[in-house]
């Protein structure tokens, strides 16, 4: 009846597949490269320190309990700080979201202060709040602060306005509206801004510690850069990298467990 | 087209060789701090000491000591007036050679230059010396910086041990004078003018002038490796700056006071953009013939090592020749 017509698929090329061994053979192959560049010995290890340098001297320094003591000391600000920011930015996105006063007194003075750069802050703060851990926490409290409360706020304005009227016509109250609708519409929007606000906690991290600190990430990085330990500095980095890295891994799962509709 | 190529080939090679050859007035990059304490740099390039000797200055100005050393060891700089610091000790320790070749400024008793001051609350309640210090705040720079070793041996004179103070870095001076003003700290390790600022604002109080209890070799005159292969113009550039020095010492440290004083005073404040009355304040003491303090490099580098802080300790020779200057002496009254 009728015959097969053999047609190309001329999409294939457009086909998007997972190379995960090539995804980690790259990476490995910059670091042996990096590593024999740095063993022909024409770069100075002060200028270049290699892989395995690098990798000895974070072992050396976990060892000493000097590593535990700055991660530890950089994970407690962090967790203050964005724990903080992320609370009050939400609850004030929430207010100004819901209620037009609130906006209307919210949304300008977000709007006016939201520019500044935090580091350029910092100075003060550290006058206003002392030279220890208060100005560290409030520095990046503020960092996190401004892209919750702007994306929760855009979260709930955008949140469908069919829903919120079938939501009010099945007569759901006020507080059950907030919970049951506005809240989880505006999800998305907050776990964008919890992912913007991580990035912008590490960064405000590493400069507040590099102010008048004992301790911490930060405070190791300026240190070695101090002192011309290249390798040292080299482990600093390193681990804001896989502080990084881990913040983000750590969110996309909260968010996959907060949101179920949206995981595929 | 291939003859084009060829013209511009000889044409380019030809331009290079002429620039190439020895010149009148060789170019000489120099690193320094925009600060008093350059002074006898300013003197030796304004009255023509280095021109004497076929050497053009060109300064390159820094904020701070530490990168003036870095500069040196990646080659951007030939010569720099910096301070010694656990960094540029740890720079050589990595296998990156800088030469520390001559004096550029001491800690010497009866001259300005560093001081640890006290907040004047303290000192009104009865803090007089190191010993009343005890567990209290310091800021300093850094950690590794010539205000570090001020303290860490000041506190060692007294015999404290370093761990009975607390040393707080807060990376400039003009951010440590501002955390002693908020009273963020009780006491800081600085040097003018911002000593004289603390102290003429009612903030501060100076408690020990380095100088009068602790002379050392803090500031010095550094070549590059590849500058001090280049023999002839290294020899050369030291002896324009003994001719400056020699000039510097007659008239600012010995004289103190008249026409030629009041010259150099002129000059710094051209260069530096500071008020006369600063000036004056903050020339440090410096050999006449820019010769070291006998043994001062070694003793620095044993205590940052032995505070941990220079990966490893390094002998004289590996970083302290003065056959420049012996050389650039010879041929001088």
């Amino acid at each position: 009846m009728s015959t097969r017509i053999p047609a190309p698929d001329r999409t294939r090329a457009l086909e998007r597949r997972d190379h995960p061994a090539l995804r980690v053979a790259a990476l490995v192959a910059l670091l042996v490269l990096w590593e024999l560049l740095t063993r022909t010995g024409r770069i100075p290890a002060l200028f270049l320190p290699s892989p395995l340098g690098v990798i000895n001297a974070g072992v050396e320094m976990a060892r000493s309990g000097e590593l535990a003591t700055h991660v530890a000391t950089s994970l407690r600000r962090i967790a203050l700080g964005f724990g903080l920011g992320a609370l009050g930015g939400v609850s004030v996105g929430l207010v100004t979201g819901f209620w037009s006063v609130a906006e209307a007194v919210g949304n300008p003075l977000i709007a006016a202060t939201f520019p500044i750069p935090k580091i350029a802050l910092l100075p003060l703060l550290i006058l206003w709040l002392g030279i220890g851990e208060a100005s560290k926490v409030a520095v990046i409290m503020l960092g996190v602060f401004f892209p919750m409360a702007i994306n929760t706020h855009t979260g709930v304005r955008t949140a469908d306005p069919l829903l919120i009227r079938a939501a009010a016509s099945f007569g759901a109250g006020r507080v059950s509206l907030v919970r049951k609708v506005l809240l989880p519409s505006a999800l998305p929007m907050i776990f964008a801004g919890l992912k913007l606000g991580a990035g912008t906690a590490l960064l405000l991290l590493v400069a507040a510690e590099m102010i008048a600190a004992n301790a911490g990430i930060g405070f190791l990085i300026l240190h070695a850069q101090n002192l011309m330990e290249t390798t040292k500095l080299m482990v600093g980095i390193v681990l804001l990298s896989l502080l990084g890295v881990a913040s983000h891994w750590l969110l996309v799962r909260l968010e996959r467990a907060a949101l179920p509709w949206k995981t595929p | 087209m291939p003859r084009r190529l060829a013209a511009l080939l000889v044409a380019v090679l030809v331009w290079g060789g002429v620039s190439e050859a020895p010149a009148q007035g060789q170019k000489v990059k120099l690193g320094v701090l925009r600060l008093t304490s350059s002074a006898v740099l300013f003197v030796g390039a304004e009255k023509g000491y280095f021109k004497e000797f076929g050497i053009e200055p060109e300064f390159v100005f820094f904020e701070a000591a530490q990168p003036i050393a870095v500069a040196i060891a990646s080659g951007d700089l030939e010569v720099g007036a910096t301070g010694l610091t656990a960094g540029l000790y740890n720079i050589v320790a990595g296998g990156v050679p800088i030469w520390i070749v001559a004096d550029k400024g001491r800690e010497w008793p009866d001259h300005n230059l560093t001081a640890l001051v006290v907040r004047k609350d303290l000192y009104d309640a009865g803090v007089r010396t190191l010993r009343d210090l005890k567990g209290k705040k310091i800021g300093v720079t850094q950690i590794g910086s010539t205000f570090h070793y001020n303290v860490g041996r000041l506190l060692e004179k007294e015999g404290m041990a370093p761990g009975e103070v607390e040393l707080v870095p807060l990376q400039s001076l003009g951010a440590v004078a501002d955390a002693l003003t908020a009273k963020r700290l009780d006491a800081v390790a600085t040097a003018e003018p911002f000593v004289s600022r603390l102290e003429t604002s009612g903030v501060g109080v100076t408690l020990i002038r380095t100088g009068d209890s602790l002379p050392w070799q803090i500031a010095v005159m550094l070549y590059a490796d590849r500058f001090a292969r280049d023999r002839a113009r290294a020899v050369a550039f030291m002896k324009g700056y003994v001719k400056a020095s020699r000039h510097y010492f007659d008239s600012v440290v010995k004289r103190r006071a008249g026409p030629e004083y009041d010259e150099i005073v002129a000059i710094t404040a051209t260069y530096t953009g500071a008020r006369p009355e600063l000036i004056r304040r903050g020339f440090p003491y410096q050999d006449r013939d820019g010769r070291l303090m006998p043994g001062d490099i070694g003793r620095q580098t044993a205590w940052w090592f032995a505070q941990g802080l220079v990966k490893a300790p390094i002998p004289d020779r590996d970083i302290v020749d003065e056959s420049f200057l012996r050389e650039a002496l010879k041929g001088m009254p």
